[in-house]
C-alpha cells in the first residue's frame, strides 16, 4: 500500500475544493436573480444579531405562503407590495414583525430570545421532542460549542460541558482514548461501561479495535471514536434517565450519546473555508530530583544497605557514568511541540425542497515524543434532503467518509522521563547514532525504533426515508451502513536491541493487524399523532434489526534480510497467522412510544422495548424494558401563566429499566480456539474461558426526578434533577482466582449496586444590550456510589474487595500511622492485632477514588465582532501520589523525597524491611492525595472582521486555547490523567481564520 | 408512489411484528470449536496437547526466556547477576525482596495453574470422549497427567504447600485450601506412576519433543529425590538409564545440541530455525551485560581443568572488565534450521540422582561409578570422595556445576538441603531465612480465604 496517496490526495481534494471556491464565487453568484413580479416591488436587506449577520432566516409575507431564506452574509430579496408586512423568524431569536411602507431597503438586527430555546427541537433518537415537552433527561452541546475546542476527539468536545457525564481523556498522545461515564460506574466490568453511540441513526461500535501486539502508545487499544470527526458534527445529545434510554433498551444502560452531523441548507451557496494551526505541550509535569539530590539519595542508601564498594552494576553511583551530567529526562523526551494543522472547507446551499453540503477535511499532529511522528486525518462529509412536491415523502441521505494514517512510536516515553537517572548518559554518540554506553542502560529512544502504524478507514451511511401516509400517520425507515477497515502494524527491528546481543534482522519482527467490521441496520417505524380536544397523542412503533460483522487477521512475520524490509511481511522469513476469525453480531428489537399531552400542562410519556441479541444463550437472548415518564408544565397552569417572574416552570420524573448487552460475542460458549502457538508444526488450539451458559440479561433501573425553572423571561434557567439507579443481577467477569487456571467468569451478580445523584445546570443571560453580551453556564454533578445488598459475599471472590454500603469502586487501603521515630520505617494500623500486617487483616480503611463532584462553568461575552468564550472544568477527588519505586534505588525521585529526614531510610534494594513497607505505604491513606483541581479547559477568542467594502466575504479570526491553566495540589504531574504512565493530556493553543462566502 | 409504498409498509410491518426470533442465533464462529469436539477427533485433541506445551515453552517456570526458572531462581540464588537497572521484578528477584504483590509472583502462580486447567481439560475432555481410539486416550491423558506433575512440583517447590488441582471445575477450585507438601508429593507421584503406566516407551514424534514413559520416571527420580526417598529415587533414575534409546554422549559440545542422543525430553522450537530461549536470555557479545551475567563467584569456584568452564561459559571483555554468560546453548538467534531445543530433562540429571541416591543408602561405590561418568564427560577425572558424606558433598557440588542456570536446580538443591540460609547470606545481602518460600500471591489470598500467607510476607 502506498503511504502517501492517500495524504497528498486529501491535500489536493482540500486545496482544489478551496481553488475551485475561489474562483466561482463572482458577484452574479452571490446574488439573487431578481424576481419578475408586476405589481410588486423587490425588497432588500441584511438581517444581523447586532454584529454577525445571521443565515438562514425566514423572512415571509403575512398572510402569504411566501418564504424566502437569508442568504450566508444575512442578505434577502423579497417581492412585495408596499402595503405588505414582513415576519422575520430565526430559531432562537425574538421573531419581527416589520410593515415594508414602501420601502426597498429594509435592516433588521434580532435580538436573541432565551425563551425561544423552550421552542428547539431535542433529537431523542427515535422521535424529537420540543425541549419544553421533554420528559427525558437529555444534556446537550452544539457546533456552537464544539468548534470552539481545538480538539480531535468526540468525547473531547463534551468535557465539563454536561452535567452527569465524566470525561477523562487516558492520554495524550494523538488518537489517544477517553473514559466516559454517564452517570457513574453502572457496570463492574472494566469495558462495561460504555453508553451507545448512534451517529444520525446509525449505531456505532465503539469495541476496541486494536490488537495488543500491534498496539501503539495509548493506554487502551484503538478506539474507533476518533474516526468521528467534531467539525462535521451538529449537535450531540447525551440521553440519560430511564425515560429517554429505555427506547434503547438493552444498550441504554450506560447511556446513550446521539450524535447528529450537520445537514445542508436552503438558501444560496455558501462556501467555508476554515484553516488553523494549533502548538501543544504537555499540561503539567512534577518536579524531579537533580543530579546533586540523586546522587547524594543513592550514596546513603548504600551507606545505609552498609555496602562500602559500590556494586559494578551501580553504574550512576560507582563512576562509570559522569557525576556531574544532568539531563532534565522530561524535558527531553516529552518535551517536544506538537503542531496540529487543521484545514476545513465546505460548500452547501439548496432550494426549499433540495439542500445538500459536502465538507472536506484535512488535519496532521505531530506528538511531544523525539522523532517524525505524525497523524493524519482526512475526513468527508455529505448530506442531501429532498422533499417531495406534494411535502408527503422525505429522503434524508448523510455518509461520512473518514481515513485516518496514525503513525506513532509503540511505546510511551513518560513513564521512562520519570524514573530515569538525571545523571543518566547521552541519548546520541558524537556520530549521531543511539548512544548505548557500552551497554550500561538501556537507551530509550531505542524504543521508538519500534514503530506503531495505523491505518483506518470508516464509512458510515444513512438513509431515512418518511412518507406521509396521511398527514398524521407517517412511516419511515432508517437503513443504515458502517464499514471500518483498519489496519494496523507495529515493527520490532533488531535496532531496538542492545547491540550486546550482537542479533542482526534476523530477529526482527512486524505484526500485522487487519480488522474490518461492517454493520447494517434497518429500524422500520410508523408514527401517528392526533388532536383530541386539549390533549395530543403521539405513537411511535418500530423495529430494529442489526448484523454486525467482524473479521480479524493478525499476522507476524520474523526474520527478515534487511531491516529496511520490515514493513513487508512478505519478506519475512517465518510468517505465522495469530488470528484470524470472524465474530457475527446480530440484534433484533420491537419499540414503541406512547406520548399524551393535554393542554401543554401535563405530559405522559410510555416507552417499551422487546430486544434480542446473540450475545447470550439459547433461552436467554429476549428481555424486554421499558420506561414511563411524567412532566407537569406549572408554569402552564392559570395561576402562573403571566407571572412576571417565573417565566418556565416544569417538573418532570420518570421510572424504567435498561440494560447492558456489552459482554463480547460468543462468551455463552464453551469453546477452544487456535493459540497461534506452534509445536511441532501444530497450531495449538486452547481453551478460551471458563464458560458460563447461565449468564442472562444485567437490569438496570432508573429513577429520576427533575425541576426545570426559568426566571426573567428565562435569562435566568436552573434545571435540577435527581437521579436514583440501581442495577441488579448485574453481567459481570467474576474475578476468580488462579487456581481456576482463569482471573474471570462472566456471570449475573447477586447483587444490587446503587448510583444515585444531583445535577444542576444553571443558564443565565447576564448582560443583553446592543452591542455588549453575557451569558454564563454552570454545571455541577455528584453521584455517590454504594453496594445496596450481595447475599453471598462472604463465600464470594469479592469477600475482600466490597462491603455492604461502600461503594463498588472504593478500595481498601491499610491506614497509615506514621514513622517510627527510632527506625524511620512507615506504620500501619494493626486492625486485627494479630502483631502483624497483613494484606487480608489489615486493609480495612476505605477509600473512594472516584470523584466527589465535577462541572464546569462557561462564559460567553459579544462585544461587535468580538466573541469570548471560556470554559473552567473542576473536579474534586482524591487520588494516589507518586510511587516509582522505592527511594535509594536507581530510580529517579520527586525533588521532595531528597528530604531525607521525610522519608523511610534510603536502601538500593537490600533493605527487605524498607522495601515491603514503602509498597505497603503505596496501598495505604498516607499515600492519598488531593487530586482535585479547577482548569481552564477552554478558551476561545473570535473576531468577525468588519469587512464592509468587500461584499460578501464574512472573515473571522480565532484563538483557541486547551487545558491552558490548570490548578491543583496534585503533587504527582497531572491530575486528571493521574499518573498512569502515560502521556498526560496535552495544552494545546490554535491561532486559526475562517472565511465564509 | 403511494402504489407501491403501502404494501412495502405491510410488508415490513408484517416482518417486523411477526416473530422471526431465529434472527439472533448465531452458529459458532469457524475459528472456534466447542469443547466436546475437541476431543473426538485424534487431530484437535493433540492440537490441544500441543499447545499446553507451547505454553510451558513459552511462558511460566519452565520456559527458556527472561522469567522462566532459569533466569528467576539464577537471581534468587546465586548464579546470576542483575546488571539492569528498570526491571522492577527481576530486581526483586535478584534482591531477594519479592512482595506478595509483586507481579511475577501472581503471574508465575496463574500462568502454572493455568497450565494445569489445559492439563485438567485435555484429562476430561478424553474422559468424556467416545470418538477417541483407547490409545490416542492413553496417550494424551498419560502426558496431561505428567504436565499436572511436573507443574505442581514447581509451584510445590516454589511456595511450600500449595492446592493440587485435579479438576476444571472452578467452583471447587476456587475454594481450595493449600495442601501439604506432603500431600502434594502423593498426589504427584500417584500422577506419575498413572503417566508411567499410560506413556509408551516409545516416543510419539522425533526429535524427543514430547514426553514418553522415560520422562515420567525422571521426574519421578527427582521427586523421589527431593522427597528423600532414595530407594525409590534410585530405582527410578534406573529405569531411564536402563533405557537403551539413551546414549550417553561423550562430547561436551553435543550435549545441548537438538540430536544429543542423551536427552530426555525438549521442546520443540515455536518457529522453524528457532533455538532454544536460553540463548537469547544468557548470550551478550560486549559488556557490561544488557539483562543478567554470571555471577564471578559462580565462575570462580569451577577448577580451570573444567571443560564446563570453557566450553559451557563464555567470557566477555572490554578491557578492563570481564563478564560471564552460561555457554551452554550457543545459539542466541534465528538460524534458519534449528540447532539447540530446550532440554528440561538430560541423562546426566538420572546419572547424579542416582549417585546420591545410592550414596544415601551408603552404595558409595555405585555411586561414586555414576558421579565418575558425568565428571569424565567434563574432563575431570574420578572423585577424591571416600566417605558417604564426602560423596554426597561431591554429588551437590557436581550439580551446581553440570546445572547452573538450568530450571533452577541451584536453588532446590539448596533448599532440600538446607543450605540456603548458610550459603546465600554471606552473597545476597538482601537474604531473609523465611526468603526460602515464594509467598502466596496476594491477590490470590484476598479471593479465596481459604488460603494463607508464608510467613515473612
Amino acid at each position: 500500500m502506498n503511504n502517501f496517496s492517500l495524504n497528498k490526495g486529501w491535500l489536493v481534494l482540500c486545496y482544489s475544493l478551496i481553488l475551485g471556491l475561489c474562483l466561482c464565487h463572482s458577484p452574479l453568484f452571490a446574488q439573487n436573480v431578481p424576481l419578475s413580479t408586476t405589481s410588486k416591488q423587490q425588497v432588500t436587506g441584511t438581517i444581523t444579531d447586532g454584529g454577525a449577520p445571521l443565515t438562514g432566516v425566514s423572512i415571509s409575507v403575512k398572510g402569504e405562503q411566501k418564504t424566502v431564506i437569508s442568504n450566508f452574509d444575512g442578505k434577502f430579496t423579497i417581492a412585495v407590495s408596499s402595503n405588505d408586512i414582513l415576519i422575520f423568524t430565526y430559531m432562537g431569536f425574538k421573531t419581527v414583525t416589520m410593515p415594508v411602507d414602501g420601502r426597498s431597503v429594509i435592516n433588521i438586527r434580532m435580538q436573541e430570545d432565551a425563551t425561544t430555546l423552550q421552542e428547539v427541537k431535542i433529537n431523542a433518537g427515535y422521535y424529537s421532542v420540543k425541549e419544553s415537552e421533554r420528559t427525558g433527561s437529555i444534556s446537550k452541546i452544539t457546533s456552537k460549542d464544539i468548534e470552539k475546542q481545538p480538539v480531535t476527539n468526540v468525547l473531547a468536545t463534551m468535557q465539563g460541558r454536561m452535567a452527569g457525564v465524566d470525561i477523562v481523556q487516558d492520554s495524550g498522545s494523538p488518537g489517544g482514548a477517553f473514559t466516559i461515564k454517564i452517570r457513574g460506574q453502572n457496570s463492574l466490568r472494566a469495558d462495561g461501561n460504555q453508553p451507545l453511540y448512534i451517529i444520525d441513526g446509525v449505531p456505532y461500535s465503539s469495541e476496541t479495535i486494536g490488537a495488543i501486539a500491534t498496539s501503539g502508545t495509548a493506554p487502551t487499544l484503538t478506539s474507533p471514536l476518533s474516526s468521528i470527526n467534531p467539525s462535521d458534527i451538529e449537535s450531540i445529545e447525551v440521553l440519560k434517565d430511564a425515560d429517554a434510554t429505555a427506547i434503547y433498551g438493552s444498550r441504554g444502560a450506560n447511556g446513550v450519546v446521539l450524535i447528529t452531523t450537520k445537514k445542508g441548507k436552503a438558501g444560496e451557496t455558501s462556501y467555508t473555508v476554515n484553516a488553523s494551526t494549533s502548538f501543544g505541550s504537555v499540561t503539567r509535569t512534577p518536579k524531579l530530583m537533580n543530579t546533586q539530590q540523586y546522587l547524594a539519595m543513592r550514596q546513603q542508601a548504600f551507606a545505609n544497605d552498609g555496602v562500602t564498594v559500590f556494586p559494578s552494576y551501580a553504574y550512576d553511583v560507582n563512576g562509570t557514568w559522569n557525576q556531574n551530567r544532568y539531563t532534565d529526562w522530561q524535558k527531553e523526551l516529552i518535551g517536544g511541540t506538537p503542531e496540529v494543522n487543521n484545514l476545513q472547507a465546505s460548500v452547501s446551499g439548496g432550494s426549499q425542497r433540495t439542500q445538500y453540503l459536502l465538507s472536506g477535511n484535512y488535519r496532521t499532529e505531530t506528538t511531544v515524543f523525539p522523532g517524525d511522528f505524525k497523524y493524519t486525518k482526512g475526513a468527508t462529509h455529505f448530506n442531501m434532503n429532498h422533499t417531495s412536491d406534494d411535502d408527503r415523502f422525505k429522503i434524508t441521505f448523510s455518509a461520512n467518509y473518514i481515513a485516518q494514517k496514525n503513525n506513532q512510536p509503540s511505546i510511551d516515553l513518560t513513564r521512562v522521563s520519570r524514573t530515569l537517572a538525571p545523571n543518566a548518559p547521552a541519548l546520541y554518540d558524537a556520530n549521531g547514532n543511539l548512544n548505548w554506553e557500552n551497554s550500561t542502560w538501556d537507551n530509550p529512544l531505542a524504543g521508538l525504533l519500534s514503530q506503531f502504524d495505523s491505518r483506518i478507514k470508516d464509512l458510515t451511511a444513512n438513509t431515512v426515508l418518511l412518507y406521509a401516509i396521511r398527514p398524521n400517520l407517517q412511516f419511515k425507515t432508517s437503513l443504515g451502513y458502517s464499514d471500518l477497515n483498519s489496519n494496523e502494524s507495529r515493527t520490532q527491528p533488531s535496532t531496538m536491541y542492545n547491540p550486546a546481543y550482537g542479533v542482526g534482522s534476523e530477529i526482527s519482527s512486524l505484526s500485522t493487524n487487519q480488522t474490518t467490521r461492517t454493520s447494517w441496520i434497518v429500524e422500520p417505524q410508523l408514527n401517528w399523532n392526533k388532536v383530541i380536544g386539549k390533549g395530543k397523542i403521539d405513537v411511535l412503533l418500530g423495529g430494529t434489526f442489526q448484523k454486525q460483522r467482524t473479521e480479524r487477521l493478525f499476522l507476524n512475520g520474523f526474520g527478515f534480510a534487511s531491516n529496511s524490509l520490515i514493513h513487508d511481511l512478505a519478506s519475512a522469513s517465518i510468517k505465522t497467522i495469530d488470528l484470524s476469525d470472524e465474530t457475527i453480531y446480530k440484534y433484533q428489537a420491537f419499540f414503541a412510544r406512547m406520548n399524551y399531552t393535554w393542554d401543554e400542562r401535563y405530559i405522559l410519556n410510555v416507552t417499551a422495548r422487546r430486544d434480542g441479541s446473540s450475545r447470550f444463550g439459547p433461552g436467554k437472548q429476549f428481555a424486554t424494558f421499558g420506561a414511563i415518564g411524567a412532566a407537569w408544565l406549572f408554569s402552564n397552569e392559570a395561576l402562573l401563566k403571566d407571572n412576571s417572574v417565573l417565566s418556565f416552570g416544569k417538573l418532570r420524573t420518570s421510572y424504567g429499566t435498561a440494560g447492558n448487552d456489552q459482554i463480547g460475542d460468543y462468551q455463552f460458549l464453551d469453546t477452544y480456539t487456535s493459540s497461534g502457538n506452534t509445536y511441532q508444526g501444530t497450531i495449538g488450539l486452547q481453551p478460551v474461558r471458563l464458560f458460563n451458559p447461565e449468564f442472562g440479561w444485567e437490569t438496570n433501573r432508573k429513577f429520576e426526578v427533575a425541576i426545570e425553572t426559568g426566571f426573567l423571561k428565562d435569562r435566568l434557567f436552573l434545571t435540577t434533577a435527581y437521579y436514583f439507579n440501581r442495577s441488579s443481577n448485574q453481567l459481570v467477569g467474576i474475578p476468580l482466582p488462579g487456581t481456576t487456571g482463569f482471573s474471570s467468569l462472566n456471570a449475573n451478580l447477586d447483587a444490587t449496586v446503587q448510583n444515585s445523584g444531583l445535577e444542576f445546570t444553571l443558564r443565565t443571560v447576564n448582560f443583553q444590550h446592543k452591542h455588549f453580551e453575557w451569558t454564563t453556564n454552570f454545571n455541577i454533578s455528584i453521584n455517590r456510589n454504594k453496594l445496596i445488598s450481595y447475599p453471598g459475599l462472604e463465600s464470594s471472590t469479592y469477600v475482600n474487595t466490597y462491603v455492604v454500603g461502600q461503594p463498588i469502586n472504593s478500595i481498601k487501603l491499610y491506614h497509615y500511622t506514621g514513622m517510627n521515630p527510632t527506625t524511620g520505617v512507615y506504620e500501619f494500623e494493626d486492625v486485627n492485632g494479630d502483631g502483624t500486617i497483613t494484606s487480608m487483616g489489615d486493609r480495612k480503611t476505605i477509600a473512594d477514588l472516584s470523584p466527589r463532584f465535577f462541572g464546569g462553568l462557561q462564559n460567553q461575552f459579544k462585544y461587535k465582532g468580538f466573541q469570548l468564550d471560556f470554559l473552567f472544568q473542576f473536579v474534586k477527588q482524591q487520588a494516589f501520589g507518586s510511587m516509582p519505586g522505592v527511594p535509594g534505588t536507581a530510580i529517579n525521585q520527586l525533588a521532595s523525597v531528597s528530604d531525607a529526614a521525610a522519608q523511610q531510610p534510603y536502601t538500593a534494594g537490600a533493605n527487605g524491611a524498607v522495601t515491603t513497607v514503602y509498597y505497603r505505604y503505596g496501598l495505604s491513606d498516607g499515600n492519598l492525595q488531593d487530586a482535585s483541581y479547577v482548569r481552564l479547559k477552554n478558551i476561545s477568542l473570535t473576531y468577525d472582521l468588519p469587512l464592509k467594502f468587500t461584499h460578501g466575504v464574512r472573515c473571522q479570526l480565532y484563538m483557541q486555547g486547551q487545558n491552558v491553566l490548570t490548578f491543583t495540589h496534585y503533587s504527582n504531574g497531572d491530575p486528571e490523567s493521574k499518573f498512569s504512565g502515560y502521556l498526560p493530556p496535552l495544552k494545546v493553543f490554535t491561532g486559526g481564520v475562517k472565511l465564509t462566502f | 408512489m403511494k402504489n407501491f409504498i403501502i404494501p412495502l409498509i405491510v410488508f415490513l410491518a408484517l416482518y417486523c411484528f411477526t416473530g422471526c426470533d431465529d434472527f439472533v442465533d448465531v452458529e459458532v464462529p469457524a475459528s472456534q470449536l466447542t469443547g466436546s469436539i475437541v476431543f473426538e477427533d485424534h487431530a484437535t485433541a493433540n492440537a490441544a496437547m500441543a499447545d499446553i506445551y507451547s505454553k510451558l515453552r513459552d511462558s511460566g517456570l519452565l520456559s527458556g526466556n527472561s522469567i522462566g526458572s532459569a533466569t528467576c531462581l539464577g537471581l534468587y540464588a546465586d548464579e546470576l547477576v542483575y546488571y539492569g537497572t528498570n526491571d522492577e521484578n527481576v530486581f526483586f528477584l535478584f534482591n531477594n525482596s519479592l512482595l506478595s504483590n509483586t507481579s511475577i509472583v501472581s503471574q508465575q502462580w496463574n500462568e502454572s495453574y493455568h497450565q494445569i486447567y489445559c492439563a485438567n481439560a485435555v484429562i476430561e475432555g478424553c474422559q468424556n470422549s467416545t470418538a477417541l481410539s483407547t490409545a490416542d486416550k492413553n496417550q494424551f491423558i498419560g502426558e496431561a497427567t505428567f504436565v499436572r506433575a511436573l507443574v505442581h512440583f514447581y509451584l510445590m517447590n516454589l511456595h511450600g504447600d500449595v492446592p493440587y488441582i485435579t479438576t476444571t471445575n472452578y467452583e471447587l477450585n476456587r475454594v481450595v485450601t493449600r495442601m501439604p507438601t506432603a500431600e502434594v508429593y502423593n498426589h504427584i507421584i500417584t500422577d506419575l506412576d498413572q503417566a508411567i503406566a499410560l506413556l509408551s516407551e516409545n516416543y510419539i514424534s522425533a526429535d524427543r519433543v514430547r514426553p514418553n514413559r522415560s520422562t515420567a520416571s525422571a521426574l519421578l527420580a527427582r521427586v523421589y529425590l527431593y522427597k528423600g526417598d532414595w530407594a525409590a529415587a534410585s530405582n527410578a533414575a534406573s529405569a531411564v538409564l536402563n533405557n537403551p534409546a539413551y546414549v550417553w554422549e561423550n562430547d561436551i559440545d553435543k550435549i545441548f545440541l537438538k540430536e544429543c542422543t542423551a536427552t530426555i525430553w525438549q521442546f520443540s522450537p515455536k518457529l522453524d530455525g528457532n533455538n532454544a530461549d536460553e540463548g537469547a536470555t544468557f548470550i551478550f557479545q560486549s559488556g557490561s551485560p544488557p539483562y543478567v551475567g554470571l555471577s564471578s563467584e559462580l565462575v570462580n569456584s569451577f577448577t580451570n581443568n573444567d571443560l564446563r568452564k570453557t566450553h559451557w561459559i563464555a567470557t566477555v571483555t572490554d578491557g578492563t572488565n570481564t563478564w560471564y554468560h552460561a555457554n551452554k546453548y550457543k545459539q542466541n538467534t534465528n538460524t534458519g534450521t534449528s540447532v539447540e531445543y530446550s532440554i528440561i530433562f538430560r541423562l546426566a540429571e538420572q546419572y547424579l540422582i542416582r549417585a546420591e541416591a545410592r550414596a544415601r543408602q551408603g552404595e558409595l561405590s555405585n555411586a561414586k561409578d555414576d558421579l565418575n561418568i558425568v565428571r569424565h564427560l567434563a574432563g575431570l577425572p574420578d572423585t577424591a570422595a571416600v566417605t558417604a558424606d564426602e560423596v554426597i558433598t561431591a554429588v551437590m557440588q557436581e550439580r551446581r556445576f553440570e546445572f547452573f542456570t538450568e530450571y533452577g536446580h541451584r536453588f532446590f538443591d539448596l533448599k532440600r538441603n538446607g543450605f540456603l540460609n548458610t550459603i546465600l547470606p554471606t552473597v545476597k545481602p538482601g537474604w531473609n531465612t523465611t526468603d526460602q518460600l515464594w509467598p502466596i500471591p496476594e491477590t490470590e489470598l484476598l479471593m479465596n480465604p481459604n488460603l494463607t500467607q508464608n510467613p515473612g510476607y
